[in-house]
Order: structure tokens, then sequence, then C-alpha cells
């Protein structure tokens, strides 16, 4: 077969084609895209889903090297996008971790609210943070930089949040979560905001340049901004996710009333990049989720992020939303959206087809059916017949994008088996 | 009702004052403390139960677990009193697997499976595959129990457990993973006995190990 470079795979064929006429890949991805969020039938289902240990890895780079040296963080970057062709990659070089937080104190400044919104190892090592641990820092050079988060208010302290959420942030939660910044107001303080400032720049100009360098792979530049859900700031960044679920039971007016006061904030950043066509994307990583009972997700955490989304969907904006864990028990609330409101991200639903895939079809665009583990510890063929079966059930439709539950493929996954995915998804998609 | 089925029904409605103050009450008129501890083990079996029916979710787990540790706590100082012990009903080594370092999790399970009646030796985040086999070695647990959120996780636990293979103990211990990115495919890839995705299934699932063996 593709030994004898006469019948070549699939997987091949778009190697080939990304590189040679890059503009026509990436309008057509951008195209499938596209259909898929707007619910018809794309020519082809989109790929989406690779990435993470096996990205770094791939061509021999660790996570310290993704993490703080831009130039083999980019090589990472580009020769897994060369070598594992995807339609909706969720890229993040050099890497970055949860950091809503600062995008949300900083939500009056839209020039660079959206620019802070991922932590990143440069910025850790300035402000010291408390919420995240770096590789060649907290952790050895090979570990995946974890988010940690923690407690950094008191359950007394809700009252301030409400009253002054972004002050709250500045003068309470900021000294205690990132002891580099020093003493509020002193001259480490306003010396570390400036180092802060130079060193997004670098960020900034990097990934700019990088975008370009993708866009001549084939991948369509599409904009994105961030959102958040409101009861997952509060556990993120707060209270830690297991104050916030006792908050839910012990201090239920105080969470309540502390969601409504960050949903302005929240969409402050979300607009910083104002909607543009074909397609403007915000981004929302849901945490608590699957945590949640039916009751305290309807009454907690559904209300404040539904606020979130339909105002953005109302400002032009598709949504992008990554459902962690398992959401089967809260799919249906999902129908109270208006159609075609964006992308639901599923990670491990119970039954893809019948929990996730029947309720939504037809409304909401869906991405996910694929196990993770099924790529690192299947075969081909074992990959290959799922793909079909899951595309089968899907393609016609339309409104579906392929991909893994989360897209942290480790180290050791066979890379046979992510080109088995890719060439299934080919073969079967159209 | 007995303040017995009272008490375990106000930790399974997450009544938290109402638990605490029966637990008072039962200690204040000389119930032995112990049979407040059983009670305690029929509440982590009945969570169980619970979230197994879809009645019961993390949130749930962590109230519950946080009204059993107030429980224990208010329980403790009596039993030392009284020159009492609690007679384990298993030894349970946990660990959050090497490259990870997440433990809400893991702090679950710790909560619930000593509410349960277990004597766990937590040795923390992080673990290397050399830490668990000299944890074995040392305290010859019933249970091993592998925690890990991230994907990587996985590989860690399939290296812990070939490390556990290679030191002949395998068939010394049950082995539990457990956290959000296993499932059945990580279990064969793994040779773990049993995964779970919450920590109240996992001490379903312990129980029912130990269950047979001793009390």
């Amino acid at each position: 077969m593709s030994l004898m470079g006469v019948n070549k795979e699939p997987i091949d064929v778009l190697i080939e084609r990304q590189q040679k006429e890059p503009e026509t890949v990436a309008k057509e991805r951008l195209d499938i895209i596209l259909k898929a969020v707007e619910l018809k039938v794309p020519s082809r289902v989109p790929i989406s889903g690779l990435g993470g240990d096996i990205m770094a890895y791939y061509n021999g780079k660790t996570w310290y090297d993704v993490c703080y040296d831009f130039e083999k963080a980019r090589e990472a970057v580009l020769s897994f996008a060369k070598n594992f062709p995807q339609d909706f990659p969720f890229i993040l070089a050099p890497y970055g971790l949860e950091g809503f937080i600062f995008a949300l104190a900083f939500s009056d400044f839209p020039d660079f609210s959206n620019i802070i919104r991922f932590l990143t190892g440069p910025v850790h090592d300035i402000i010291k943070d408390k919420w995240s641990r770096w590789p060649g820092r907290e952790l050895r050079e090979h570990q995946h930089p974890q988010f940690l988060g923690g407690e950094f208010m008191k359950p007394e302290e809700y009252k301030q949040l409400i009253d002054d959420p972004l002050k709250f942030i500045h003068d309470v939660v900021f000294p205690r979560a990132c002891p580099g910044l020093g003493k509020p107001k002193s001259p480490q303080w306003n010396g570390t905001l400036i180092r802060i400032g130079l060193t997004l720049q670098r960020v900034a100009s990097f990934q700019g340049a990088l975008f370009q360098e993708l866009g001549k792979l084939g991948y369509p530049a599409i904009p994105m901004t961030s959102a958040y859900s409101p009861a997952d700031i509060i556990g993120d960044f707060l209270r830690h996710p297991t104050g916030a679920m006792l908050d839910m039971r012990r201090h239920p007016d105080d969470f309540k009333a502390a969601c409504e006061a960050l949903i302005e904030h929240i969409l402050k950043v979300a607009t910083a990049i104002p909607p543009t066509p074909p397609l403007t994307i915000s981004f929302i990583p849901l945490h608590l989720n699957e945590m949640l009972s039916p009751k305290l997700y309807n009454e907690f955490y559904w209300p404040y992020l539904k606020k979130v989304i339909l105002e953005l969907v109302n400002k032009g904006y598709k949504m992008f939303i990554f459902f962690e864990g398992d959401h089967t028990p809260h799919v249906d609330t999902i129908l109270e959206l208006p159609k075609g409101w964006g992308v639901a991200w599923f990670e491990r639903p119970r039954d893809f087809i019948k929990d996730v895939w029947e309720k939504l079809k037809g409304h909401t665009c869906v991405m996910g059916g694929v196990p993770t583990n099924l790529l690192v510890g299947g075969t081909p063929e074992k990959i290959e017949e799922y793909v079909k079966n899951l595309l089968n059930q899907t393609k016609s439709e339309g409104g579906f994008i392929l991909s893994t539950g989360v897209a942290e493929l480790p180290k050791e996954t066979p890379k046979q088996n992510i080109r088995a995915y890719i060439n299934a998804a080919l073969k079967y998609g159209e | 009702m007995s303040s017995s089925e009272e008490f375990v029904n106000a930790i399974l409605e997450l009544e938290e004052e109402k638990a605490l103050k029966i637990t008072r009450e039962r200690l204040e008129a000389g119930e032995d403390p112990l049979k407040i501890l059983d009670d305690l083990k029929v509440v982590a079996e009945k969570v169980g139960e619970k979230y197994e029916k879809g009645e019961f979710f993390v949130a749930d787990l962590v109230m519950a677990g946080e009204i059993m540790k107030e429980v224990s706590e208010l329980v403790r100082p009596k039993l030392k009193e009284l020159g009492k012990a609690r007679e384990p009903i298993g030894k349970f080594v946990i660990g959050t697997v090497e490259g990870d370092i997440h433990d809400i999790g893991k702090n679950i399970v710790v909560t619930m499976a000593e509410a349960a009646g277990f004597e766990v030796i937590d040795l923390g985040v992080d673990v290397p595959p050399q830490k668990f086999v000299e944890a074995i070695k040392q305290h010859n647990p019933d249970v091993v129990g592998m925690s890990g959120l991230l994907t990587l996780a996985i590989e860690s636990m399939k290296k812990t457990i070939d490390a556990i293979k290679n030191a002949g103990l395998r068939d010394k211990v049950k082995i539990i993973i457990g956290g959000g990115r296993v499932d059945e495919y990580a279990k064969e890839y793994t040779g773990a006995d049993a995964w779970t995705n919450d920590a109240a299934t996992g001490i379903r699932i312990m129980l029912g190990w130990v269950g047979g063996k001793k009390v």
C-alpha cells in the first residue's frame, strides 16, 4: 500500500496537500468547520482532538521545552501539525494552563485581557502563583504542567467579592495567591506588573508568528475569545472545587450572588475581541459541571453559565464549550439554548451516541465520540472499526466534529494509532 | 426510628447540623463510640449505593465525607478516653501516581475509606512506582489504590503495577485505579483489578473485597 508509493494512505495525501496547497486546504478546513457549526453536512467530517504529551514529545522535546523554550515549542507544534493533520486543532504554545482569573482581573483592558487569559510558564516565574505547577520549576522537566488551584478566599469574604469582584481580586486574592507580586503598590508590585507586560508581548508576538506558519500548513486562523462559567471562577481560583461544593450547601445565597456579580466582567473579557464573520468562537472549559447533581447544577451552575452563553450568542459569537468529565446528567439543559449556538465538546459521556448525539443532533454541533484511551491502548484495526462505526451513525446528519474526549494523548500513544484515527476519519467521514 | 437509623439518614440527607447534633447526643448518653463508627461504615456503603443509582454526585460525596470526618473527630476523644480502638476492616495504601499531583479525588477516597473503617496509608501525590512497592512490603495492605487525573497517569499506573508484579507482590494485593480519565480500557491496559471514576463506587468495591475477610 503506502510503501509502494502508488496507493498512498489518505493521511499521506493530506500531509502532502497541506504543504503544497495550504491556502486551498485552509479554505476547505474553514468550510467544513463552518458547516459543522451551522449544523449542516460538510463535505467531510472535521477531525480534532489530537495534542498533549504526544505533541511535546513527538519530535523529542520535553514539557519544559514547550512551556519555556519558544523555539522548541514552535518546532514541536509545527512538526506535529505537519505529520498529524487535523482540521480544528486546539493549540496552546507556549503551553498554557487555566488562568482566566487574570483575564477577569484585567477585564477593563480589552487590548490584553485575552492575551493574559492562559497562564504560561514565563508569567508563572514572575508572579510565582500558587495555582499552577510547572516543569523545570516545581515539577521535573518531563512532567506535564498542572493546574492545582487552591483556597485563596475565606467563606466569610463572599460579601467583599460580591461588592466589587475586581477590587477583591486585586487587593485580596492576588497578594495571597501570587507572592511574586509582593505587597500591593510597592516598587516590587509595580515592577512585576511591567515585567508581566513585557513577557506578554513576547508571548503574543511568538504566537502571531506561529499562527502564520500554521497557516502555511493549511490551518485556518479562527479568532477565539474566552469566557467562563461563573461558578468555576469560585471553584478554580477562589475557594478550591471542594470549598465551592461545600459553600453551595453552607452559603448558598452568597454563592449565587457571587456568580451573578461575576457575569458582567466575564462578558467584558469575551467581547474584547469583536465577533467577525464568518466565525468567531468564544471558548469556555467547564470544571465543576460533572461533580454536581442536577439539583445543584440547576441552582448554582447552569443559570449563570446560561446567561453568559445567551449574551454572547446574541452578540454574534459561536460558543465552544468543553464539557469536562461525564456531562450526561445535564445534557438536556443544553436544549434550552437557541439552535446552532455553538460547539459542545464532550469528554466522557456514558454513551456518546445515546446520551449526547441522539439528544443534541440538529440542535448543537457535537464534538467528541472517541475515547482517548482507545488511541492509547487500542490497535489500528480496532480504531478504524470504531471510527467507521461512529461516523456512519453521525455524518449524514451533519453538525458533528470527530474528536477524542480530551486533546491529551500521553507520549506512549502509538503513532500508528494516531495515523489510523486520521486515516479512518478521512476514509469514512466523507 | 432508632438514633442509629436517624443518624445514618441525617448524613445521607446531607444534614450536617442534625448529624453532628445526634452524634453529640449519642456520646452524652454514654453510647459506645464504636457503635457510632460502625454506623459510619453503613453510611459509606449506602453512599456508594446512592452514587451508583445516580442519586449522589461528587459534590454530595464531598459533603457526606465532610460530615463523616466531623463525626469521627467528635468520636475520637471519647474513644481515647475509654482506651478503645477501632479494629480496621482492612489495610489500604493509596497515592496519586508519578507525574500527577492532583489530589481532590484521592482525598475524598481517603476520608471515606477511613470513615468506612479502613486503616489508610496515604502516600501523597506524585508517588513513584518504587514507593508503592516499598509501602506494600512495609504495610502488607489488602488493597492498593492508584489515583490520577491526567491522561499520563494511566501510563504511570501501568508502570507502578508492572513494578509491583516484578517485585512478586501482585498476588498479595487487590489493585484499584481511580480518576476522571480511567475506564475499562485503562483497567485492561494497566492490569488493575478494578477501576472507578468516583470515590463512592471505589469504596464499595473495596468493601466487597475485604467483606468476607474480617469483621
